[in-house]
């Protein structure tokens, strides 16, 4: 049974629709990622399930029970915000024991459980501390031990990876997905980062101007993108707009075969795209859907090779393994897109 | 410490030890020892003349002459009949002086608290608006405000004859509350009565200061950081208990210093303490006056209570500088 229920929650601030009928649903003990650009609505519904907002319609329902109206300090869902909100004047334990101490949890008590929860998140021993004595890690990890204090039904992070530098930041997204798991709590994070929430969520919301664009496993949502944008913010995709005619994508004199064909009626405009990783330089002999191209950048990072193209299609990018192929500015190539590897969206949702 | 925390620690610590591109001032000592000239002179040497004349004595029937004794300081704290009689006359004016300036300040802080929390809580253009009219009434001078207070408070047009119209008066007759304020000070037998009071004086002295307080709160509390309050709230604190725990300890600090950056300013308030308080209540700010340009013309005396009264206000800086550094370790 579902432990958190969203149904048609709106919000908005004056003519402006931060969040348009958002329904969702998180399961228990389940870590949902919700996945945005900048100013599509993903913190203003995560401030309204924590409560700190109230949605201008909707419902939020905490197994079955309307929570919509209750304010955040009665809901106690643990938080962490993205600068981390600690108090800078209390030490690392008090903070912890913020939530026991407004409980009423004798002393002895709250900083036995800080204790235990400092000894959790790896930073045992920094009871006394002050808050300006920690670095950013240091810092995330009190906020998390904070929020969980109050053993919350629902966890809420918001954009908890942001203020890290990019190594620690991976490394803390595998620490707390772990923590996630062993203490399996429902956990909703905000993020902007595909690849965090890729790394961390059990499941993905796609969100954009104020809606779920999509919802599922971070890998579902990757090789099945709904539509355009999905697949746009989702990695890397190449575009390009064409038209169908008999199942077939036509660009000029070009076609490009499909599988499964387009089930878009003749002539419609489309919007069509290919992943770097799924097209390739390398064509069988005689193979269809191959498109002459020149190459106009080279670029290697690490293992793999973006070969930047330009072809009738418009620019595309493909990625491939290092190999001994080496590719120069102006050489021309054949430019090769398996027909799996192809997918069309309708032009008017183009992102 | 984990290695990805060590590892940070010691980027940190590489990055601080390396200097910054500092752009060094120009070495100009021409304008380091006319900055040291303003000072000497702005400060040192009127404090060293006033120091120096409280160590003179008075002439009967002339001015006052150098000398080098501390006749006037043994007045100041014993009375000028010692060791025959023994008078703290100055030293009560000393205490009324501390009386109104402490009450005073701690009320212009504990009124501007609220009123600035919740200004900070408006929009920009609205806090703007509130800023520049408060800034805009510093521009009223003390006379100009205690004329105000004077009219407002006066027994025949004022406030008690406000509370006298409105039929408060008869119902605090009925209800024992105007037998407390006669015996406060606060009314004559038929109405209440602000002037002379420690009411009116303490008031008007907290209005006078009140834009400043304002002023210096207004940055820590905009500065608070939302998500704090929003934290708090997460955990369970009620808007009640998020101030009492998190936002007035964040704040505890700026809150002290106004408290005692007003109560310096409010030791040498003149005009407001002539005219409210009780002639037997005035402050040593008053007495300074009269000795230097009033009815008594004792400059060395008048000196040496200047002294006094900058070694006290010195001296209650130097104590809350004390509590905060202990209270910030």
């Amino acid at each position: 049974m579902p432990e958190l229920v969203v149904k048609s929650v709106t919000m908005e601030y004056g003519t402006v629709r931060a969040v348009d009928a958002v329904s969702l649903s998180f399961a228990h003990g389940e870590l949902t990622a919700l996945l945005g650009p900048s100013g599509c609505g993903k913190t203003t519904l995560l401030r309204m399930i924590a409560g700190l907002e109230a949605p201008s319609r909707g419902q939020i329902l905490l197994d079955g029970a309307d929570i919509t109206a209750l304010p955040a300090h009665k809901r106690k869902f643990g938080m962490v915000f993205q600068s981390f909100a600690l108090f800078p004047h209390l030490s690392v334990a008090e903070n912890v024991a913020y939530a026991l101490m407004i409980d009423g949890v004798p002393k002895a008590d709250r900083a036995a459980r800080a204790a235990r929860l400092l000894d959790m998140v790896q930073l045992a021993g920094y009871g006394d501390r002050r808050i300006g004595a920690l670095s950013g890690g240091q810092k995330q990890r009190v906020a998390i031990a904070r929020a969980l204090a109050q053993e919350p039904s629902v966890f809420l992070l918001d954009e908890p990876m942001s203020a890290l530098d990019a190594k620690l930041r991976e490394e803390m997204q595998v620490e707390l997905r772990l923590l996630q798991q062993r203490l399996g709590i429902t956990t909703i994070v905000v993020t902007h980062d595909q690849r965090e929430a890729m790394t961390m969520a059990d499941r993905v919301v796609v969100m954009s101007k104020g809606r779920a664009e999509q919802v599922g496993p971070p890998q579902d949502i990757y090789q099945r993108p709904a539509n355009a944008f999905v697949a746009d913010f989702i990695g890397r995709t190449n575009f390009w707009d064409a038209r169908v005619y008999g199942g077939r994508l036509m660009m000029g004199d070009l076609s490009l075969f499909m599988t499964p064909s387009a089930n878009f009626i003749d002539g419609a405009p489309v919007r069509a795209a290919c992943r770097p990783e799924k097209a390739s330089l390398t064509a069988p002999e005689g193979a269809a859907n191959t498109v002459p191209a020149k190459v106009t950048f080279v670029r290697t990072i690490g293992p793999t090779r973006d070969v930047h193209l330009s072809t009738p299609l418009g620019p595309i990018v493909v990625e491939s393994p290092v190999t001994a192929d080496s590719y120069a500015v102006g050489q021309v190539v054949s430019l090769h897109m398996p027909p799996d590897a192809i997918q069309v969206f309708p032009a008017e949702v183009a992102a | 410490m984990s290695a990805p925390e060590a590892e940070l620690s010691a980027d940190f610590a590489a990055s601080s030890s390396s200097p910054a591109p500092v752009r060094a001032l120009p070495r100009l000592p021409i304008a380091k020892a006319l900055m040291a000239l303003l000072i000497a002179g702005l400060c040192i040497v009127p404090f060293g003349l006033i120091f120096a004349i409280s160590l003179g004595h008075k002439v009967e029937g002339a001015a006052w002459v150098w000398g080098f004794e501390g006749a006037n300081y043994q007045r100041f704290f014993v009375g000028a009949m010692w060791p025959d009689e023994v008078s703290s006359m100055y030293l009560q004016k000393l205490g009324y002086s501390l009386y109104y300036a402490v009450i005073a300040s701690v009320l212009a802080v504990l009124t501007a608290f609220p009123f600035t929390w919740f200004l900070t809580r408006l929009s920009r253009a609205a806090q703007a608006r509130w800023l520049i009219f408060l800034l805009s009434t510093l521009s009223l001078s003390e006379v100009f405000v205690v004329m105000g207070w004077d009219i407002l408070l006066s027994n025949k047009s004022g406030l008690p004859m406000v509370l006298r119209e409105l039929g408060i008066t008869d119902w605090a007759k009925g209800n024992g509350l105007f037998d407390w304020a006669r015996s406060q000070g606060l009314a004559s037998p038929r109405d209440f009565k602000f002037k002379t009071s420690v009411f009116a004086t303490v008031l008007t002295m907290a209005y006078l200061v009140w834009p400043y307080a304002v002023i210096l709160l207004y940055p820590p509390l905009s500065r608070i950081d939302q998500s704090m309050i929003e934290a708090a709230r997460t955990m369970g604190a009620t808007p009640a208990r998020v101030m009492r725990t998190v936002i007035l300890p964040t704040v505890r600090l700026p809150l002290i210093g106004a408290v005692l950056l007003l109560f310096v300013l409010l030791l040498g308030i003149y005009v407001a303490v002539s005219v409210f308080a009780d002639p037997a209540q005035q402050t040593l700010a008053i007495s300074i006056y009269d000795e230097v340009r009033g009815a008594t013309l004792n400059a060395p005396f008048g000196a040496a209570q200047s002294v006094i009264l900058l070694v006290t206000a010195g001296a209650f800086l130097l104590m809350g500088q004390l509590i905060l550094n202990r209270r910030t370790t």
